[in-house]
């Protein structure tokens, strides 16, 4: 048989027909394409490509071991972490001057009530009485009070933070890869911080009508924004990985 | 790399909690007002300009330190492997 005579399984040349259950389906040629396959890979690769080259790089003695014991090494360098930060403690409580802050008035009521600066956000949703809506259909009648809306917002965004772990989006991820879920993650972030605004915003010399659109406003532009820069890079992004990647060897 | 980090960041911290322990003595004279960077009292004693000095040294120590082995350090490495590559 000559060459020319080889059968070929392309389909090109005078090939042969398979045997039907030979042929693949169109769900089997699907679940056939090798496209996560080949990123998983690439992931991977990469993961080890980096590990490899930091490895020879470093200066250090590479070790074959996984850990160290928990008696003595992790022990003793435990303590001496916890040793500085005792150290530390003694001598800034033995040399500053103590803050005797004068006593509290129960008698009178501060002028500023606020939470600490890390609740914020939790007092600040407790004002968005302004887009309680009133309806129609009750007359004008809002359905809740301004006071359980607030409450009814911190509960709908502390439930939305909650589902954030039960929601499997594999292992961690660069934001390059995700970039509508990194937008989310920034516009989050952006609320947050505008929410904090909007509670001391008796304080800012800014129109408290201007704040509260701003506190709804700004964290879809910055969304939006990180959205664009993210997909803009994800281009360049996956172009280096290919390219670092092109010369290695392919999965199977 | 992790070693030039770390050392800075030694030098950053202790520089700066030498600094605050003096500003704290010296430049503070009521936590409701101005904190560390109040001016200084007047008069000072022999004692006082001498922990004035060592003050004014860790701050510099500190921040001349780090920028040394977090920038200048990494950024001469840089350069000599450029132009020994060139």
């Amino acid at each position: 048989m000559s060459d020319n005579d080889d059968i070929k399984t392309d389909g090109s040349g005078p090939g042969i027909v398979a045997p039907d259950d030979e042929v693949p389906t169109w769900r089997e040629r699907k679940e056939r394409t090798t496209g996560l396959s080949r990123l998983t890979y690439e992931y991977f690769e990469r993961a080890r490509r980096e590990d490899q080259d930091l490895r020879q790089e470093s200066s250090y003695i590479e070790r074959d071991v996984l850990g160290f014991p928990a008696w003595p090494h992790e022990t003793v360098r435990n303590l001496a972490i916890g040793s500085v930060f005792v150290g530390m403690l003694l001598f800034l409580s033995a040399t500053m001057p103590p803050h005797l802050g004068d006593p509290a008035n129960p008698a009178v009521t501060p002028e500023i009530i606020l939470p600490d600066w890390y609740l914020y956000w939790s007092f600040g949703l407790l004002q968005l009485g302004p887009i309680n809506p009133d309806l129609a259909i009750l007359g004008g009648e809002k359905i809740m009070s301004d006071e359980l809306y607030g409450v009814l917002a911190n509960v709908v965004v502390v439930g939305a933070i909650a589902i954030v772990p039960f929601l499997n989006k594999g292992g961690a991820r660069r934001p390059v890869e995700q970039p509508f879920w990194a937008a989310v993650g920034v516009g989050g972030v952006m609320f947050a911080f505008t929410t904090s605004v909007l509670a001391i915003d008796n304080l800012l010399p800014i129109d408290p009508n201007i704040t509260f659109d701003l506190t709804f406003l700004l964290p879809l532009v910055a969304a939006a924004i990180a959205y664009a820069v993210l997909k803009t890079m994800r281009e360049g992004y996956m172009y280096d990985l290919n390219r670092r990647y092109y010369r290695l060897r392919p999965p199977r | 790399m992790a070693d030039e980090f770390i050392k800075g960041f030694a030098i950053l911290t202790l520089g700066l909690l030498v600094w605050m322990m003096f500003a704290s003595w010296y430049n503070t004279p009521s936590f409701y007002e101005t904190q560390l960077i109040a001016p200084d009292p007047e008069n000072p004693g022999t004692y006082d300009a001498i922990a004035f000095i060592v003050r004014d040294a860790m701050l510099t120590f500190a921040i001349l330190g780090a920028l040394t082995f977090w920038v200048v350090i990494p950024a001469g490495r840089r350069a000599r492997e450029y132009y020994a590559a060139n």
